[in-house]
């Protein structure tokens, strides 16, 4: 969520926060997953980027978290903040209490404490969705290209804004109790793509792909990843309206 | 030692690796990617405002083609491009659009009738031609003479890297994500792969490859205040700096960004300024009409960002608790305007600085944020120094943008050279010279030299450690070797880099554990970075001149007399502190625009002798050729089709083309 | 399995449209049809509900009014006698819908330890007001289908004795009060948020979903309240009855012919 109205910095000392941070590593067979404190003194400004970076260089150099833009576009950070999913290079440390929780998302396979490997499934999902434009022949790269409503180049991209950091599955109650689910990720991504008039696969096609409980019916509507979602996608709106188009397949 | 076998060894997963790549397996080879992160997260993502382009379908773009961009890129670099290469990417530039529009990108389409727009402070309403309607539309960008930067709202760089990365899922291409190559396989003639480490156990592998190519993008991370992603260290051109023979080439060349959100560094598109932003100072005054009242604030990124900075030093600044900046104002263009085609730059400014920029004015300093250096290549994208070795993309020195490069070039650099080099990738592995003939003592040698680089680090007991040094690194890049440079300045800090060298074979590491070590990795790539910014600062240092982004105080005019020539690093030996430079140069008989005034920033260029008498050749060739036709006169002044593939040679349709 | 061969595993064979038609024969259509008659039977169920809650609390207007009602399922009006067997017929139907409705949420339910650890713990963190909701949902339904069987089932063998007497008896002399406290909330709960979710999981909302949850809170808070009102009526007259118990209601004023 956006908040435009932050908490005033208190006037005086910096306050001292305190990271519970969930530390495992699957590679050491002694590790056990088990939370450790780390103090840092705030900072104006402060991200989760700067603090966790902060605790690397001057604390534990083996702490393991992915970060690379810093800048909220390209979802390598997501974590549970406070329980919840979210991107960690974005979040203030002024929108957090004095003492916070940070745990590696849930549902991906586990890299080593906050990073986890999204990237496998990610690359599954896309293989077993299909997720390109399927479209007949090579285009011809000299010609004009073909036309495209402006509304409609829009409002495909409006879809294709997803970073896939991984947040709507991790706040997924399907996607915790199925680990086929295809999530909210993969739902929008058919939702796109149905979209495209360049892509000239069908409903029966898409129907292939999302029409079981492991695609669009196993959506229990729970809507953990519509209000999770850092970009703000309109997951309920698409998922409604994929499940509208699957079910009359049905009949 | 594991090897894996394969045709084609694509190091670096954004725009240019991948689509380098697909051109590679379109041809039929198998290809590896490597990745440090999942493909999708690469920095190419964070690519905003667009991708030039010169359909010419909107109004503002109307009579655009391949020379107008070619003349702005060629100006843009002061002429440091090769131009041979310069007119290679505009001509295939119009052609990587469209190929991205068939694959899904959604391009953000002409509107006809009447539009709102900002220029120079004024609402203007342009009329947008139904002719055109549909249409991929472009908007402003800096040191551009037509509206030619194609863009989707501002995350151009994520709707193109998602379909390029999807694409390569559809042919099938493998991605080995968070693998680092660590060094190259060669013996000293020809590449033969790389030595690779998984980051998440720090295993070393052996990938053998017909060809390799470098497409790790650039080293912004060795400056203290970046635009770039944590992951842009420039460990790919280090590993090809390490070889000793494949040279860097321009790495004086830094680009700084002009609107970097202060102080956090983070990037807000030149969209911002193309679309009718403004920039103001601490009393609120617009300031660059009184500098550049030809282009304003869109002159070309070094020319504003050095403006900005004089007008900074001249105290003008805006004062924070963090020092001083200067302010974005977009708030003219409107609500609507930010909340559709500015919505990255609107999350960034509510999320990092708790404002809205429909109403605030965003705090900006220019900030590191392009390496116009890198591998040094050809025009098709061979590396000098080793056979079989490619690079492309902001890893490469290919030259498209000599001292300077334009906004919205580079990412079109990266799926241009792509498609260009991924091309010659496919011929080099179909011919007799890309048949591997590597010896397993080969391979086993540099396997061995990685693993004890690896083990000498792990097991290091020295009094150094390895966060202050690159701290220490990155704040003398940012003050000595930045905007602004001066002899002495760069001197010392070319001395004390030399120190952070030698203390940097000194590190000791505080952890050791089983799987991902985040503090050897960070101790090895440090070492990696200090070789790059001491060519950095080296060839700043030696280049008595200002030209583009490398601006001397004590040398303040561009001096194409004794400078038109671009730098060549190369690292002699392990143990050396300092890069061997030596300089290659431009030829200005070959050139289609001779040397002269770029429109904008500095009239008083050195001349070079050749200036005059090729401009006169060139104006005798036009006057030969007037009824020639274009094709010719282009053959006569600079031939470049023959270079191409054959597929991307055709001419590019326009909308007012005869039928 | 060698780190080698991991890698290797990364590597997809060609993904060609022929080659993914071939291997996947065309899906079949039942997931669709059970995931709309899952929604189907739910919004029966909830609008039966809404019906019966309306049956049941004519008690409160007047012991004739429930009288009325319950002997005009028995369709004596159009039949020219009462057959409770119609009352059964419609209980059976119920029944069924209700039956199937349970099996088709059932589907959705953990599957098995893990899963629903899982989901536990997920709930646990999240803090999420409409996962929250599932879980409560889930409970209820859970509930549901031991309360209700128990219910139907008398209402399936014995559709005659529905009256003001017969059910106050049932009630309070029967000893069935709390089963049908506990069914009046699980119920009313269950189908509020059923309701909800049908909204969400079909419909274009998501800029009105604040209002949806205030009309369903609203919805279970009336239904709640009316229902705890219609159970207090009956066991006040089932604690007045209770010397009577089994004895039949007769409308003061019949004019029915027996």
């Amino acid at each position: 969520m956006i908040r435009l109205f932050r908490k005033a910095p208190d006037s005086g000392r910096p306050r001292r926060l305190t990271a519970s941070v969930l530390r495992h590593n699957p590679a050491d067979p002694a590790s056990a997953p088990h939370w450790q404190d780390f103090v840092v003194e705030e900072a104006e400004g402060m991200t989760l980027f700067i603090a966790l970076n902060e605790i690397r260089a001057t604390q534990d150099p083996s702490l393991q978290f992915d970060f690379v833009c810093r800048a909220g576009i390209c979802g390598s950070c997501a974590m549970l903040i406070d329980g919840r999913p979210g991107l960690a290079c974005r979040t203030l440390t002024r929108d957090l209490g004095e003492r916070f929780t940070l745990a590696p998302l849930p549902f991906f396979e586990l890299i080593g404490d906050l990073s986890v490997n999204t990237g496998k499934w990610l690359r599954g999902t896309a293989e077993r969705l299909r997720t390109w434009v399927h479209a007949a022949g090579r285009p011809d790269l000299d010609a004009l290209e073909e036309r495209m409503a402006p509304e409609l180049a829009e409002a495909i991209y409006e879809l294709d804004r997803c970073i896939e950091c991984g947040c709507c599955v991790a706040g997924c109650g399907t996607a915790q109790m199925r680990p086929d689910f295809i999530g909210a990720i993969g739902l929008n991504k058919i939702a796109r793509f149905r979209l495209d008039p360049r892509d000239t696969r069908s409903d029966e096609d898409f129907y292939e792909l999302i029409g079981d409980d492991d695609g669009v019916f196993g959506c229990m509507s729970l809507l953990g990843c519509h209000d999770v979602c850092p970009k703000q996608l309109p997951l309920q709106t698409q998922i409604a309206f994929l499940r509208r188009r699957m079910a009359a397949l049905g009949f | 030692m594991e090897i894996i076998h394969t045709d084609v060894l694509v190091i670096g997963g954004g725009l240019a690796g991948l689509r380098a790549a697909l051109a590679a397996r379109q041809r039929g080879h198998e290809v590896v990617v490597l990745s440090l992160v999942p493909a999708k997260r690469s920095h190419s993502a964070a690519a905003q405002g667009g991708m030039q382009a010169s359909l010419g379908n909107s109004a503002k773009g109307a009579g655009d083609d391949e020379d107008v961009h070619f003349a702005d890129t060629v100006r843009g670099s002061d002429w440091g491009a090769d131009q041979e290469v310069a007119r290679m990417f505009v001509h295939v530039a119009p052609k990587a659009v469209r190929e991205l529009a068939a694959w899904g990108v959604p391009w953000n389409r002409v509107r006809s009738g009447p539009n709102d727009a900002i220029i120079d402070g004024r609402k203007v309403s342009i009329d947008e031609p139904a002719a055109a309607h549909g249409l991929i539309t472009a908007r402003d960008f800096g040191g551009t003479r037509k509206w030619r930067t194609c863009y989707v709202s501002d995350g151009t760089g994520h709707a193109m890297l998602y379909v390029v990365g999807d694409r390569a899922v559809a042919e099938g291409i493998a991605v080995h994500e968070r693998m680092e190559a660590v060094s190259l396989i060669h013996d000293g003639a020809r590449c033969h792969g790389a030595i690779v480490r998984r980051l998440t156990d720090g295993r070393l592998f052996a990938y053998v490859a017909r060809a390799t190519c470098i497409a790790t993008g650039g080293f912004g991370r060795i400056y203290k205040v970046s635009t770039n992603a944590v992951i842009n260290e420039g460990i790919g051109a280090a590993i090809a700096l390490d070889t000793g023979v494949v040279p860097l080439a321009n790495m004086e060349a830094v680009q700084f960004h002009p609107t970097a959100i202060f102080p956090a560094g983070i990037l807000v598109t030149e969209g911002c300024r193309g679309d009718g932003g403004l920039l103001r100072d601490a009393a609120a005054h617009r300031f660059m009409p009184d500098y550049e009242p030809e282009k304003k604030e869109l002159a070309s990124r070094d020319v504003v960002a050095r403006r900005m900075e004089a007008h900074i030093r001249a105290g003008h600044g805006a004062t924070s608790r963090w020092g001083e900046h200067l302010w974005l104002d977009i708030t003219l263009l409107g609500e609507r305007h930010i909340a559709g085609r500015l919505r990255e730059v609107k999350e960034i400014c509510q999320h990092f600085l708790g404002i809205d920029p429909a109403r605030q004015w965003i705090p900006v300093r220019p900030a590191q944020h392009y390496s116009m250096g890198g591998i040094r290549t050809d025009a098709l994208g061979r590396a000098y120094g080793l056979d079989g070795l490619f690079a492309c993309g902001e890893a490469a020195c290919w030259d498209l943008h000599g001292f300077n490069r334009l906004g919205g070039n580079s990412v079109a650099e990266t799926v241009v050279a792509g498609m260009i080099v991924g091309e010659a990738i496919a011929d080099f592995c179909a011919s007799e010279r890309g048949e591997l003939t590597v010896s397993t003592a080969l391979i086993r040698a540099a396997h061995d030299r990685a693993a004890a680089e690896f083990a000498g680090l792990a097991a290091g007991l020295g009094a150094e450690s390895a966060a202050p040094l690159l701290a220490r690194m990155q704040s003398i890049m940012t003050e000595r070797v930045g905007i602004v440079r001066h002899g002495d300045a760069l001197q010392s800090a070319v001395d004390e880099l030399q120190q952070l060298i030698l203390r940097s074979r000194r590190l000791g590491l505080r952890s050791s554990r089983p799987g991902a070590n985040p503090e050897l990795t960070a101790a090895w790539r440090l070492q990696k970075m200090l070789k790059l910014a001491q060519c950095v600062a080296a060839g700043a240092l030696q280049r008595t001149e200002s030209r583009g982004a490398h601006y001397r105080e004590d040398y303040p005019r561009r001096d194409d007399a004794g400078w038109l020539k671009r730098t060549l690093a190369r690292w002699p030996a392990a143990d050396a502190t300092q890069p061997e430079i030596g300089y290659e140069a431009l030829d200005v008989r070959r050139m289609e625009l001779p040397p002269g005034w770029r429109g904008y920033g500095a009239r008083d260029a050195i001349e070079h002798p050749d200036t005059a008498p090729r401009q006169a050749e060139i104006e005798r060739l036009r006057a030969e050729l007037a009824g020639a036709g274009r094709d010719a006169l282009q053959d006569a002044l600079l031939p470049f089709r023959h270079r191409l593939p054959p597929q991307l040679r055709g001419a590019n349709a326009r909308l007012g083309d005869p039928a | 399995m060698s780190s080698l061969t991991e890698i290797r595993d990364e590597t997809p064979p060609p993904l060609t449209d022929a080659a993914v038609r071939a291997a996947a024969p065309r899906r079949n259509r039942w997931p669709a049809r059970l995931d709309v008659l899952q929604s189907l039977s739910g919004l029966f169920l909830a609008l039966f509900l809404i019906a019966h809650m309306g049956f049941v609390s004519t008690i409160l207007i007047s012991h004739e009014a429930f009288y009325a009602v319950a002997r005009f399922f028995e369709a004596a009006w159009l039949l020219g006698k009462p057959y409770p067997a119609l009352v059964s017929g419609v209980v059976a139907v119920v029944l069924a819908v209700f039956v199937l409705h349970a099996w088709l949420a059932l589907r959705k339910f953990p599957g098995n330890l893990r899963a629903y650890r899982a989901f536990a713990e997920h709930r646990e963190r999240l803090h999420h007001g409409d996962t929250s909701l599932w879980w409560l949902q889930l409970w209820t339904g859970f509930a549901l289908f031991f309360l209700t069987t128990v219910h139907l089932y008398g209402m399936l063998t014995q559709p005659a004795l529905i009256g003001p007497f017969e059910s106050a008896d049932r009630v309070w002399t029967g000893n069935l009060w709390p089963l049908y406290l506990a069914l009046l909330f699980a119920a009313e709960i269950h189908g509020g948020i059923g309701l909800y979710r049908l909204a969400v999981k079909w419909g274009d909302l998501a800029a009105s979903r604040a209002r949806l949850r205030r009309a369903r809170q609203a919805f279970s808070a009336f239904f709640i309240a009316l229902g705890l009102v219609t159970l207090a009526a009956y066991i006040d007259l089932g604690r007045a009855h209770a010397d009577r118990a089994g004895e039949r209601y007769t409308p003061p004023a019949t004019t029915e012919a027996r």
